[in-house]
C-alpha cells in the first residue's frame, strides 16, 4: 500500500459528504497530466486509436499497390508529395518505409501500448480493488515517455528520406548502413530514439502493474481469485520487464555501429562502391538479440488479449470459465517457453541446423499451452446461456482467428517447412491472424466491455454488430487467400510481382484482398463514430450492465479518483460463480460473502462462510 | 481489542513486509541484469562466432574494482549512521561514497587509456568494444547512482533522514550494492572469458 | 467539379446515415425496455454465426480444392523438395481436421447454447481428465510432426555430398553474381577488399584455384546430381529462394552460409509439366534488402548432365575475359595463370605494355 493510497483514504475521509471534493484539480491535472490510472488509461487508448488508424491507413495504401498496380495514383500527390512519380506510381523505396511504419506502429504502439496499456492501466487497480496504481507518478511518466515516442516516430514519417524503410525487425546491415537505403538515414536514427522513449515507458509501466498486483489487492483478493484478465497483464508486464532490456541492449549496439563506427553487427561489407573498414561482426547476433524480444513481444501483445477474452466470454456465457487453474498454467507456460523459442524466426538464416533443431522441438511445445486455451474457451460456451454483445462476437472471432491463426504456427515452426514458406505471405497470414487480428480483436473486445466503466455511457449495439460482422468477415477475406499466395511462394514485401514469371499469377486474388482490406478499414470509422459519439451522447449506463462479478462494476457509473467513495470492497469469492446451481441470480459478484450465499455453497464453501462470520 | 484493531494491525504488518517503492526498486534492477545478460550473451555468441581479438584485461580494472567495494563499504556505513539518527556522519559518509564514485569514474577512465595503448579501440574488434559498451554502460547507471545520493544528501540536510525514515537511504543503499555485485559481475566475466 | 459533385455526394451520404441512426436510436429508446440486458437481436446474431460458419467451410473447400484459376501448388522439383511436400501436406491434413472440428464447434456452440429465456447455463468450472486429454493428445501429435519434421531438417541440413557440383551464389543490390570452380572443381579464395566495378565478386587472384573459375550470366545445375551453394552477400542481407527446389538459405554479409540439394526435372520437362513453353527456374530474393529487392531475378537452368558438362566446358574462365587482372596475380603464378586459363601470349604483353606504361607516368 503507497503512500498516496493513504493520502487519498485521508481525503477522501475529510471530504465527508461530499467526496467530491478533492477533485478541484485544474483542468491540465485532471485531463492532462493526470496521475490517476483511469485518465491515464483513457489517454493510452486515444493515442493508440490514433496509430491504429494511421498504421491501418499505410495497409490499405499498400494494399492498393499490391492489388491494381498498374494503378495511377496521382490522386495521392497532394498528401505523398514526391513519393508519387509524376507518371502516378508509388516510389517502391516509400512502399517499404510503409510497411515498415505498419509493422513498427501496430505492434510497439497499437497492440503494445494500445492494449496493454488501456487495459492493465483501467482493470489492474479497479478488479483487485485498489485506489490507484502503486505509484501514479512512473504512470504519468509511463503515458509521456509513450507520447514522446509517438511524436518522434510520427516526425519522422515526414523527413525528405522517408522513415525507417528496413522493415520492423530492422535487420541490420540494411537499418546499418545509410547508402544502403535512404530509410536508414535520419529515418532510423529517429527510430531508435523512438524505441528508446517506448521501452523506458513500458518498463515504467509494467513495474507499476506488477508492484501493483503484488502489493494492493484488496483484502481477500488472493492470487487464487484473481480475474483472468490481471492474470494475463501481471504475466505480461513480467514478460516485458525481461525481454525489453534486452531490446535496449540489442539497439544500443546497433546505435554505436551506426553512428560510431563499431562493428558488432557488420562485417565485410563493399557498398556505395567502397569497402567498409568493420570487420567481425556478425548480423545473426543482432537477429538473436532482436528475437530474444521480438518473440515475447508477440505474447506480450496478445496474452492481454486472451485475459480479456476469458473475463467477456465467461460473463457472456453465463458460465464460469472452463479450467481456471488451466488457463492460468497455460499463461504461465507460454510466459516461460516464450523466452526459449526465440530462434525459430531464424531457421534459415544461416544459424548452426543443430540449434535449428533444438529450437523447433521448444517451438511446438508452445502450441501444447495454447491449444488447451482454445479448447477450454470452446468448453466454456458448451452448455451456457450466451448473450451476443458486440465484446462478446468480438471475442468468439478473436477465438476463431487464434485457432486459424496458430494451427499455421504448426508450418512454421518445423524447420523442414519452413525452409519453404520461410518469409512468404503464408508468414503475413500466419502472424496477421494469430497475433494482429486475434489481439485487435482483443482490444475491441476489452473497449466494447468496459466502455460502460470508462465513459458512464453505452455503445450503440446496433452499429457495433455491423462493425463485427464487416471486421470479421473482411479480416477473413483479407488474411485467408494470403495463405494460398504464400504457398505458391510469393515472397512478402515485394512492391510488386511483376518481375517474376512464377508469381505473374493471382492478380485477381490480390486484388481481391485489396478490395476486402479496404472494406475492413472503411468499417473501422464505424466504431470511431460509435465511440466518439457514445461518449457525450450514450445512453447512461446501468452501473452493471452485464451482470458481472468482477470489482470494477461495484464503483459508482463514473468512479472518481480513488475509484470507490467508501471502503474498498472486500472479496470473498472466485470471480467466475455464474449461474451457481442454487443461486436465485446468474450471478454472485466477488463481494457477496459465502454466509450469505447459503443454499448455493458447496461444504467446503460453508466451512469458509462460518470463517467469515467469525472475523466480523 | 475490536477485530477491526486485529485487522489493522495486520494490514500494518503487510505494509512493513513489502513496500511498493522498494519492490518497484527491485523490479528495476531485474530489469537492469536483463540488459547486462543480455550484452554478455551477445559476447558469448559473437565470441563463439571467431574471428576474435585477444588481449589482455587493464590490471586498472582489478584497482577499480577493489575502489568501488569501499565504496559499497562507506555506503553501508553512512546507512547504518542513519539508523542511528546520527545526521552529521551521514553526511560525511554520502559525500565520501561520492568522491570514492568519483575517484572510480577516472579509474575507470585510466583504464580505458590503459586499453587503448594496447591498440584495443572502441571501434573495432567487437572483442574490445565490448569491454567499453559493459565498462561504459555501468558508469552510466553509476551516474543514477550519484543522482540517487545527492537526492539523499539534500534529504539529509532537511532532516528527512532519520532512524523513522529509513526508505530513501535503504533504496539507495541496495541500489549502491546492485551496482557493486553488477561491476564485479562484469569484471569477472570479462576476466574469465579472455 | 467533379470532384465537388462526389465531396458533396459523401457528405450528405453521411448525414443520411446520421440521421437513420438518431431514428433507430430514438426508436429503440422508445420501444425499449432498459431493463432487459439480453440484446433484442440476440437470436439474429447467433444464426449469423453459424451462417457464417456454412458459408466460410463451403467456401474454404471451393477455394482449397480447385476453385482457384491457378493452382496454387507449384511443381516440386528438388529431392528434398518432395520430402518436405510431404511433411507439409501431412501437417495439412492434420491441421486441417483440428481446424475444421474446433471452427464446427465454435461456432456450433455459439447458436446451439444462445441466450433463452428459463434456460440456465451449467455450472461447470473444470473437469480435469478433459483437460489432461486434450494437453495429451496435442502433445502425441505434436511428437509425430516435430519428430518427422526433424529427421527431415537434419537430413536436409547435413554436409553436402562427396562430389556434389559447388556453385557460389553472391547477392547485392540489387542482383546475383555466380561463380563456378572452372576445371579444377576448386572455387578459389574471395576477399572483399578486392572487389572493384569489374570484379564484382572481390575474386582473389593470389589463389591459384581462382584462375579458372568463371561467371556465368545464369546458372545451370545438372539433373539428379546434388549440388551445393555457397551463399554470401556483399551489402545486405539477401535470401536465396527457389520456390520449385522448395530452396531457401540467407545470404549475410561477413557469414558464408550454404545450401544443398538435388534438382529432379530440367527445364525442358518442367515447360511440358506445366505447359508454359517460357518456364524458367527463377531465383528470388527474400529477405528485404532495399529499393530493388522485388526485382531480384536470376535464372537458373537446369540440364540433362551430358549438356551441363558440355555447357561447363563451354565457358570462359573470366580471368581470361578480364585479363587485365593478371596483374593482380603474384608474379611467379602469371605464367601458370595464363597457360591454364589460355591467355595468348600477345594479349598478355599487352597487358604487360600497359603495365610498365602505367608505371612510368
Amino acid at each position: 500500500m503507497s503512500i498516496t493510497d493513504i493520502q487519498i483514504t485521508e481525503k477522501l475521509t475529510h471530504g465527508d459528504d461530499h467526496h467530491d471534493d478533492h477533485q478541484e484539480q485544474s483542468f491540465i491535472f485532471k485531463y492532462i497530466f493526470s496521475t490517476d490510472h483511469k485518465t491515464i488509461a483513457k489517454q493510452f487508448l486515444i493515442t493508440g486509436i490514433f496509430w491504429a488508424i494511421l498504421g491501418g491507413g499505410l495497409s490499405v495504401l499498400f494494399r492498393l499497390q499490391l492489388g491494381f498496380p498498374d494503378m495511377d495514383m496521382g490522386f495521392l500527390q497532394p498528401f505523398l508529395g514526391d513519393w508519387i512519380s509524376n507518371s502516378g506510381k508509388l516510389d517502391p523505396e516509400f512502399y517499404l518505409a510503409m510497411i515498415t511504419m505498419h509493422g513498427t506502429i501496430m505492434v510497439f504502439f497499437v497492440l503494445t501500448a494500445g492494449l496493454s496499456g488501456t487495459f492493465s492501466n483501467y482493470l489492474i487497480p479497479l478488479q483487485l480493488g485498489a485506489r490507484d496504481m502503486a505509484s501514479g507518478f512512473m504512470n504519468l511518466l509511463s503515458y509521456w515517455f509513450f507520447f514522446l515516442s509517438s511524436i518522434i516516430m510520427f516526425i519522422s514519417m515526414f523527413l525528405s528520406t522517408g522513415p525507417a524503410s528496413g522493415g520492423w525487425t530492422i535487420y541490420p546491415p540494411l537499418s546499418a548502413l545509410p547508402q544502403a537505403m535512404s530509410g536508414s538515414g535520419m529515418g532510423m536514427t529517429l527510430w531508435l530514439v523512438s524505441m528508446v522513449f517506448f521501452i523506458a515507458s513500458t518498463l515504467l509501466g509494467g513495474i507499476n502493474y506488477i508492484t501493483t498486483v503484488i502489493n494492493l489487492r484488496t483484502e481477500g483478493m488472493t492470487f487464487r481469485r484473481m480475474p483472468l484478465t490481471i492474470w494475463a497483464f501481471f504475466i505480461t508486464a513480467v514478460l516485458g520487464l525481461l525481454s525489453f532490456p534486452v531490446l535496449v541492449a540489442c539497439v544500443l549496439l546497433l546505435v554505436f555501429d551506426r553512428s560510431f563506427g563499431t562493428s558488432f553487427y557488420l562485417s565485410e561489407i563493399f557498398i556505395g562502391g567502397e569497402a567498409l573498414p568493420n570487420l567481425g561482426g556478425s548480423p545473426i547476433l543482432f537477429q538473436h538479440l532482436f528475437w530474444f524480444l521480438g518473440h515475447p513481444e508477440v505474447y506480450i501483445v496478445i496474452l492481454p488479449a486472451l485475459g480479456i477474452t476469458s473475463e467477456v466470454i465467461s460473463t457472456n456465457s453465463r458460465k464460469p470459465i472452463f479450467g481456471y487453474t488451466a488457463m492460468i498454467g497455460s499463461i504461465l507456460a507460454i510466459a516461460f517457453l516464450s523466452f526459449i523459442v526465440w530462434a525459430h524466426h531464424m531457421f534459415i538464416t544461416g544459424m548452426n541446423p543443430f540449434l535449428g533443431s533444438i529450437f523447433m522441438f521448444l517451438t511446438l511445445i508452445i502450441a501444447i499451452p495454447s491449444a488447451v486455451k482454445a479448447f477450454n474457451y470452446i468448453t466454456t460456451l458448451w452448455k451456457g446461456n450466451l448473450v451476443f454483445t458486440p465484446a462478446m462476437l468480438f471475442s468468439i472471432g478473436l477465438v476463431s482467428f487464434f485457432i486459424s491463426g496458430g494451427l499455421t504456427g504448426l508450418f512454421l515452426g518445423n524447420a523442414a517447412i519452413d525452409i519453404n514458406l520461410h518469409d512468404t505471405y503464408f508468414v503475413v497470414a500466419h502472424f496477421h491472424l494469430v497475433m494482429g487480428s486475434a489481439a485487435f480483436f482483443g482490444l475491441l473486445a476489452g473497449v466494447y466491455h468496459w466502455f460502460p466503466k470508462m465513459f458512464g455511457r453505452m455503445m450503440d449495439e446496433k452499429l457495433g454488430y455491423i462493425h463485427f460482422w464487416l471486421t470479421f468477415v473482411g479480416v477473413y477475406l483479407v488474411f485467408f487467400p494470403l495463405h494460398y499466395i504464400g504457398i505458391a511462394g510469393f515472397p512478402r514485401r515485394y512492391y510488386s510481382f511483376t518481375n517474376f514469371d512464377a508469381f505473374s499469377s493471382f492478380v485477381d486474388l490480390n486484388s481481391f484482398v485489396t478490395v476486402a482490406a479496404f472494406i475492413t478499414f472503411g468499417a473501422q470509422f464505424i466504431f470511431l463514430f460509435n465511440f466518439f459519439y457514445n461518449i457525450f451522447k450514450g445512453k447512461k449506463a446501468p452501473i452493471n450492465p452485464w451482470n458481472s462479478n468482477t470489482l470494477e462494476w461495484t464503483t459508482p457509473r463514473v468512479p472518481e479518483h480513488g475509484n470507490w467513495p467508501g471502503e474498498i470492497p472486500k472479496v470473498y469469492r472466485w470471480p467466475y460463480d455464474y449461474s451457481k446451481p442454487g443461486a436465485k441470480d446468474d450471478f454472485i459478484p466477488q463481494t457477496i460473502p459465502y454466509h450469505k450465499t447459503e443454499e448455493s455453497n458447496t461444504d467446503f464453501e460453508n466451512e469458509e462462510g462460518k470463517k467469515e462470520r467469525f472475523d466480523n | 481489542m475490536n477485530n477491526t484493531a486485529i485487522i489493522f494491525a495486520k494490514r500494518n504488518l503487510k505494509l512493513k513486509s513489502v513496500n511498493a517503492k522498494k519492490f518497484a526498486l527491485w523490479l528495476f534492477i531485474v530489469s537492469i541484469c536483463m540488459l547486462f545478460a543480455g550484452l554478455t550473451s551477445a559476447y558469448i555468441v559473437k565470441k563463439s562466432d571467431g574471428r576474435w581479438l585477444e588481449f589482455e584485461m587493464p590490471d586498472m580494472f582489478l584497482y577499480s574494482t577493489l575502489v568501488l567495494i569501499l565504496s559499497s563499504i562507506t555506503m553501508h556505513w553512512t546507512y547504518s549512521k542513519a539508523k542511528d539518527n546520527s545526521l552529521k556522519a551521514v553526511k560525511i559518509g554520502i559525500t565520501g561514497t561520492a568522491i570514492i564514485a568519483l575517484a572510480f569514474f577516472y579509474m575507470q577512465y585510466l583504464a580505458w587509456i590503459e586499453l587503448v595503448a594496447e591498440d584495443v579501440f572502441f571501434v573495432g574488434n567487437p572483442s574490445g568494444s565490448f569491454v567499453y559498451v559493459f565498462s561504459g554502460l555501468h558508469l552510466a547507471h553509476l551516474i543514477g547512482g550519484l543522482v540517487f545520493l545527492l537526492v539523499i544528501f539534500l534529504d539529509t540536510i532537511n532532516y528527512k533522514v532519520h532512524s523513522k525514515n529509513m526508505l530513501t537511504i535503504e533504496m539507495c543503499t541496495t541500489y549502491w550494492h546492485f551496482l557493486g555485485v553488477l561491476w564485479i559481475y562484469l569484471y569477472l566475466f570479462l576476466v574469465m572469458n579472455n | 467539379m467533379l470532384n465537388v459533385i462526389i465531396i458533396i455526394a459523401a457528405i450528405l451520404i453521411l448525414v443520411i446515415l446520421f440521421a437513420i441512426f438518431r431514428v433507430s436510436s430514438l426508436v429503440d429508446v422508445i420501444k425499449g425496455d432498459s431493463s432487459n440486458k439480453i440484446p433484442s437481436s440476440n437470436g439474429l446474431q447467433a444464426n449469423l454465426l453459424l451462417l457464417f460458419l456454412i458459408i466460410g467451410l463451403i467456401g474454404g473447400f471451393y477455394y482449397s480444392f480447385g476453385g482457384l484459376e491457378e493452382d496454387f501448388v507449384l511443381p516440386v522439383a528438388s529431392k528434398h523438395g518432395v520430402i518436405t511436400d510431404n511433411l507439409f501436406w501431412w501437417t495439412m491434413a492434420i491441421t486441417g481436421i483440428v481446424f475444421i472440428v474446433t471452427q464446427i464447434f465454435l461456432f456450433g456452440f455459439s447458436w446451439k447454447y444462445q441466450h433463452r429465456e428459463n434456460q440456465v447455463a451449467y455450472f461447470y468450472p473444470h473437469n480435469n481428465k478433459l483437460e489432461m486429454v486434450w494437453t495429451i493428445i496435442p502433445a502425441i501429435v505434436l511428437a509425430a510432426l516435430v519428430f518427422t519434421g526433424w529427421k527431415a531438417w537434419i537430413d536436409i541440413t547435413r554436409e553436402s555430398p562427396e562430389g556434389s557440383e559447388v556453385i557460389e551464389i553472391m547477392g547485392y543490390q540489387y542482383a546475383w553474381s555466380v561463380r563456378y570452380p572452372g576445371a579444377d572443381n576448386v572455387l578459389g579464395n574471395y576477399d572483399y577488399l578486392k572487389i572493384d566495378a569489374t570484379n564484382q565478386m572481390g575474386i582473389d587472384f593470389s589463389d591459384r584455384a581462382s584462375f579458372d573459375d568463371f561467371i556465368p550470366r545464369e546458372i545451370h545445375v545438372p539433373k539428379g546430381k546434388p549440388v551445393r551453394f555457397n551463399i554470401r552477400a556483399r551489402d545486405v542481407i539477401h535470401s536465396v529462394y527457389q520456390p520449385h527446389f522448395r530452396l531457401q538459405m540467407n545470404a549475410v554479409p561477413g557469414m558464408p552460409t550454404q545450401f544443398w540439394f538435388e534438382p529432379t526435372k530440367t527445364t525442358e520437362e518442367m515447360r511440358v509439366e506445366t505447359g508454359n513453353p517460357d518456364f524458367q527456374y527463377e531465383l528470388v530474393c527474400n529477405k528485404i534488402c532495399g529499393q530493388g529487392h522485388f526485382a531480384m531475378r536470376y535464372i537458373i537452368v537446369v540440364d540433362e548432365l551430358e549438356d551441363y558438362n558440355e555447357w561447363f566446358k563451354s565457358q570462359e574462365p573470366w580471368l581470361k575475359q578480364n585479363a587485365d587482372y593478371l596483374t593482380e596475380v603474384p608474379e611467379k603464378l602469371r605464367e601458370v595463370a595464363s597457360i591454364t586459363v589460355g591467355i595468348e601470349n600477345e594479349v598478355w604483353s599487352n597487358v604487360q605494355k600497359g603495365l610498365t606504361n602505367s608505371s612510368s607516368k
